[in-house]
């Protein structure tokens, strides 16, 4: 893990966040270094989606302190907006554009809140499917595709943002069994590649062979963390152990 | 690979006596109906080719297409038909092109039932105008336009393609070009247009008002603002609560109250269109609400994550989805529109519907009971539009691929 100029890429101080009288998440603190793979486990509910939407401002955090990249979240859309730009987010259920060919799914955040020449957005575009292997269905439009060719097409329009981190929420949730390797391949490869990366899976396989840390959620509060290997053979507190003993 | 799934073929003579005699009830309804149809297209057939004294349309083609238009100006109107036919076929081919090339290259799916076809409704309105005047001149005339959009059509193929961009201004510029050879330079402006011409012009400027303002309306009235809310909410409950004529009659008397003192009032045609464009937005407005939410929000968090602005998000993301879902209603409201405008004949002008009336009124004609002849021939000519935009309509949504993607 470096941490090159010491501060956090993602700093979560007391977020606590409701929806109505639901208390989603409870004075959560964490703190993601730079190129860092985190994923994020637990029970339906206890808050994982919930905290990594506050990370982009998709949810607002009702209570604490978020800090992206330096940028403290605020209702200031232009600092929204700057954390959008750094942060890109791969949904369980890809979330492509249905009216906009595979290439123009990537170009457009490029051209609209990069402002790219369409010429260098494209060839970018071209690079990134190369990228996730899927480069022949360029000029397919999304519905056309498979699952797993839809959400690899989902990864490559989050990273033709350039983005220093990453956000991936249940990406495998919604494929074929089949399909599940080749998305979690493009995530290995990009853990590689040093992007900062939290993950929300249930892929315990990936997480073990990537993960620089585990977090386990319940209830809206971050139960247990720790380095894979202690996680899953050492955990600590009785909720992780039920758990683990329920997915594995 | 799985063998390609049996064909089985059936005769005419199996088809008919599965469908049509499958069982004694069966039989004795295509019986009956097959009389009645017999009957129906018999007297049709009878009065159309027989009974009819279609001279009163004859004699009256000119009133009926274009009213009391001067006649001494009737050339800027043929001049115009050149201009329009030049665009329109340079713009077809120039799409055209670019679309084959788009197939050629994988990008899009090739669509059946296309090119010439697509302008039959169009044939049938021009074949029988012609029949009725009866004379060659316009023939010849209209053999030129269509030779000119047929000329045209080729050089838009031919369009560069670092220029493709620039076609639907070149377009636009014609559209502006046929309307300034007949209003500009002394010519004639519209509130003395009148017949089909009157009809065309009422309902193709108050759809191209009406469907922006109403996409603002829709979009207003899903603003996080609570004031622009209530003001869009108000506009659309008014003007949908009001009957058409209402509104068509208040634009006659009422327009002069809101304008400043020294203004001069617009003319009656005018004051049709902006009647007709506050009625139509309304109804538009609540199709496109419709199809604003029949797209899911994640569609709209999938761009915010992007970074994509809030009117990025609307103008790429949402408005596009939405649109296209609801392309039967809109064309369904414009159909609506083009046939309402017969009624402004309530505020003295005289489109289509009037003159048909009118003319029955001739001395030539008085008290001869002709009043089906007219009927019969403006209604063909409007069902020629209608069931043109109809064709369009189902042609565009297919071409959107709704359903598919």
């Amino acid at each position: 893990m470096s941490t090159e100029n010491g501060t956090p890429m993602i700093l979560l101080e007391g977020v606590s966040k409701w929806f109505g009288d639901f208390q989603a998440l409870n004075g959560v603190d964490l703190s993601i270094e730079r190129q860092e793979v985190v994923v994020v486990c637990g029970p339906s509910g206890s808050g994982k989606s919930t905290m990594i939407r506050c990370v982009n401002r998709l949810e607002k955090h009702d209570a604490g302190r978020i800090v992206v990249d330096g940028i403290e979240l605020s209702d200031d859309i232009r600092d929204i907006q700057e954390v959008r730009r750094e942060v890109g987010m791969v949904f369980q259920q890809f979330n492509l554009f249905p009216h906009l060919s595979v290439l123009e799914n990537i170009t457009l955040a490029p051209r609209n809140v990069r402002r790219r020449p369409r010429a260098e957005a494209e060839e970018k575009a071209m690079a990134l499917l190369e990228r996730v292997q899927i480069p022949e269905q360029a000029h397919k439009y999304p519905l056309q595709l498979s699952g797993g060719q839809q959400q690899r097409a989902a990864i490559a329009r989050a990273l033709a943002m350039e983005p220093r981190i990453m956000l991936f929420d249940e990406p495998t949730s919604a494929l074929d069994p089949e399909m599940i390797k080749e998305v979690l391949d493009v995530m290995t490869e990009l853990a590689g590649s040093g992007m900062t990366m939290v993950v929300i899976t249930h892929e315990m396989g990936f997480a073990r062979a990537v993960a620089n840390r585990m977090v386990f959620m319940a209830d809206g509060e971050i139960v247990e963390e720790g380095t894979p290997e202690h996680f899953f053979t050492a955990p600590r507190e009785e909720r992780t152990k039920q758990f683990l003993a329920q997915i594995l | 690979m799985s063998a390609p799934p049996p064909i089985r073929r059936r005769s005419a003579g199996e088809w008919a006596r599965a469908n049509l005699f499958g069982s004694r009830l069966d039989t004795a309804l295509t019986v009956l109906f097959t009389l009645l149809l017999a009957w129906v297209a018999y007297r049709l057939g009878r009065f159309v080719l027989v009974d009819a004294r279609w001279e009163i349309v004859e004699r009256n083609i000119t009133n009926l297409l274009v009213g009391s238009f001067p006649r001494d100006q009737l050339s800027r109107l043929w001049a115009a038909l050149f201009v329009l036919a030049a665009a329109l076929g340079f713009g077809a081919g120039a799409f055209g092109a670019q679309r084959r090339r788009e197939v050629a290259e994988g990008r899009a799916e090739a669509l059946p039932r296309g090119g010439i076809r697509r302008l039959v409704p169009l044939f049938l309105l021009v074949a029988v105008l012609l029949w009725f005047s009866g004379t060659l001149e316009p023939a010849l005339l209209v053999l030129g336009a269509f030779g000119v959009g047929y000329g045209f059509n080729l050089l838009g193929q031919r369009t560069p393609r670092r220029l493709e961009r620039y076609v639907p201004l070149v377009v636009l510029a014609g559209v502006l070009a046929a309307f300034l050879v007949v209003a500009a330079f002394g010519g004639v402006g519209w509130n003395l247009w009148g017949g089909f011409l009157l009809t065309v012009f009422l309902a193709v400027a108050a759809i191209l008002l009406s469907f922006p303002f109403g996409v603002l309306l829709a979009l207003g009235r899903r603003s996080s603002l609570p004031a622009v809310r209530a003001v869009c909410v108000a506009y659309i409950e008014l003007f949908r609560g009001v009957p058409l004529i209402t509104i068509l009659f208040m634009a006659f008397f009422m327009i002069g109250f809101f304008l400043p003192e020294g203004v001069d009032a617009p003319s009656l045609v005018t004051r049709a269109i902006i009647g007709f464009t506050l009625f139509t937005a309304a109804y538009v407005a609540e199709v496109v609400r419709g199809g604003l939410q029949s797209v899911p929000a994640v569609q709209v968090e999938a761009a915010q994550a992007l970074g994509l602005s809030p009117f990025k998000t609307t103008t790429r993301i949402v408005l596009p989805q939405a649109l296209r879902a609801v392309i039967p209603g809109l064309v369904g409201q414009f159909i609506s529109l083009y046939k309402d405008t017969s009624l402004v004949f309530i505020i003295g002008l005289t489109e289509l519907l009037a003159v048909a009336q009118n003319v029955t009124k001739q001395p030539d004609f008085l008290a001869q009971g002709l009043y089906v002849e007219t009927l019969v021939f403006a209604s063909f000519v409007y069902w020629t539009g209608s069931y043109w935009m109809s064709r369009e309509s189902q042609r565009l949504e297919r071409r959107l691929g709704l359903g598919e993607r």
